[in-house]
């Protein structure tokens, strides 16, 4: 979908400057971008289904929602089954906000946002943060009026307020009416249209759209486990308390992914599976290595981290070097998007790579460069003198870390 | 042997469930993976 969206901004915004002349006017078909999408998603379930049953003499697909009844025994909605091991992978969802006159008005998630068939003439997000940020571009640029609605003065907080700054900037000239440091008060229908009445700088301010976006905060998919059955315990925010090697506080069921709080990406679930698999049947004991986590925001250009920032860098005591680097390399200019700018914080005393931060198009393809060099503590100068096809996008991630030096 | 049904239990066939039934499976356990709505997560 956000692909579509990239389309549909080249095409009916840029494609003149390109050479690309078009007589007539543009249209968005949201059904069509649906579907696209919708073949996309069934062939990776397809792939799924006859992944597990290629696997069906070790792997027992059960369709049911489960729930526990002691630490040994599990109920899945039509029978019940023993287990020796267990491991928790349930997720999480977007949560619902505290909202005044919330529950009086029909809102989406960012799992019905992707459902809709008809293009919704405004929408109001509220949340600034990654799904926020990634819904309002792509809307926007389908051709809704888009209004965000952000609490922290930043839009994706802990991100590198530099470049968190440029991107509203950007999201402001596409037409997105950015808005940070709000508080959401209360929401009410007004004949077709919902009204959201947040404080702005301090001022009761009124904003009007078809639709409202909930896009604030997360909360762990344990309702119906009946965790306490098996014995598992939570942390305050309803997320499953794990250990460094993803064990619960029963000693014979670990949880992995998003359903235990902290990091919570796709690749982070992934990446914890096997541990806790490993740890689970063979006992051993692997930790998890959270020092490196990648994470993007699929704007565009996209906004992709790893480690640390600048202030975080030296609030913990580091004496660090910063090599920053416009984006305006020679392939971002041929692609005709030299926006953004990347940021390489790097410790002083023994140049290793502390942070990365890219504002930038293909940001997210562009960082595993610092991520692999600094997953086994790699110094700056395996980027900066290293040889960079000239000219691609990579280039820039040079630039940045020569500027460390 | 074991006394139960299966030696791992896992929840949720998301992108962090499938992977972990998949491992656990590779080192010979059995598995029932348990997900109450579509495979894949979101």
């Amino acid at each position: 979908m956000i692909r579509s969206a990239e389309v549909m901004h080249l095409v009916a915004r840029r494609a003149a400057e390109f050479g690309v002349e078009i007589e007539g006017t543009v249209h968005f078909n949201l059904a069509t971008a649906a579907a696209r999408k919708d073949v996309i998603v069934n062939g990776i379930i397809r792939g799924i289904h006859g992944g597990l049953e290629s696997r069906r003499k070790s792997i027992t697909f059960i369709q049911g929602q489960a729930r526990f009844l002691n630490d040994h025994e599990m109920d899945t909605g039509d029978g019940r089954l023993s287990f020796d091991k267990a491991i928790i992978a349930t997720g999480a969802r977007n949560t619902v906000p505290p909202i005044e006159g919330i529950d009086e008005v029909e809102y989406l998630t960012n799992r019905t946002a992707l459902l809709l068939e008809t293009l919704p003439g405004s929408m109001i997000i509220i949340g600034g943060g990654y799904v926020g940020i990634e819904f309002a571009q792509m809307y926007g640029r389908f051709g809704t009026q888009v209004t965000l609605l952000g609490r922290n003065r930043h839009l994706a907080p802990g991100e590198d307020r530099e470049l968190s700054n440029l991107l509203a900037d950007y999201l402001r000239e596409e037409g997105i009416a950015v808005h940070t440091g709000t508080s959401v008060k209360s929401v009410r229908p007004q004949g077709v249209e919902k009204v959201v009445t947040a404080l702005v700088d301090g001022a009761e301010t009124h904003f009007r759209a078809d639709t409202i976006l909930l896009a604030a905060g997360r909360v762990a998919n344990i309702d119906a486990l009946d965790l306490t059955a098996a014995g598992v315990e939570t942390k305050a925010q309803g997320f499953v308390q794990v250990d460094d090697q993803l064990r619960t506080s029963q000693p014979h069921v670990w949880a992995i992914g998003d359903v235990k709080g902290g990091w919570m990406f796709t690749h982070v679930a992934t990446y914890d599976g096997p541990i806790a698999a490993l740890n689970a049947v063979k006992g051993l004991g692997r930790t998890v290595d959270y020092r490196v986590v990648p994470r993007a925001i699929f704007s565009d250009p996209t906004l992709a981290a790893v480690g640390l920032s600048e202030t975080e860098a030296r609030s913990r005591g580091y004496d660090v070097v910063v090599g920053s680097a416009p984006a305006d390399g020679a392939r971002a200019k041929a692609i005709g998007d030299n926006r953004g700018r990347l940021k390489a914080v790097v410790d002083k005393a023994t140049c290793q790579i502390l942070g990365f931060h890219i504002l930038a198009p293909h940001g997210d393809d562009l960082l595993p460069e610092a991520v692999a060099a600094m997953h086994d503590g790699g110094t700056i100068e395996r980027i900066s003198k290293s040889i960079h096809i000239h000219p691609t996008l990579s280039e820039m991630v040079k630039a940045a870390a020569k500027a460390a030096r | 042997m074991t006394a139960f049904d299966y030696d791992v239990l896992v929840i949720g066939a998301g992108q962090g469930g499938l992977p972990a039934a998949h491992m656990a499976a590779n080192v010979g356990a059995s598995v029932a993976l348990v997900e109450q709505g579509q495979v894949g997560g979101t």
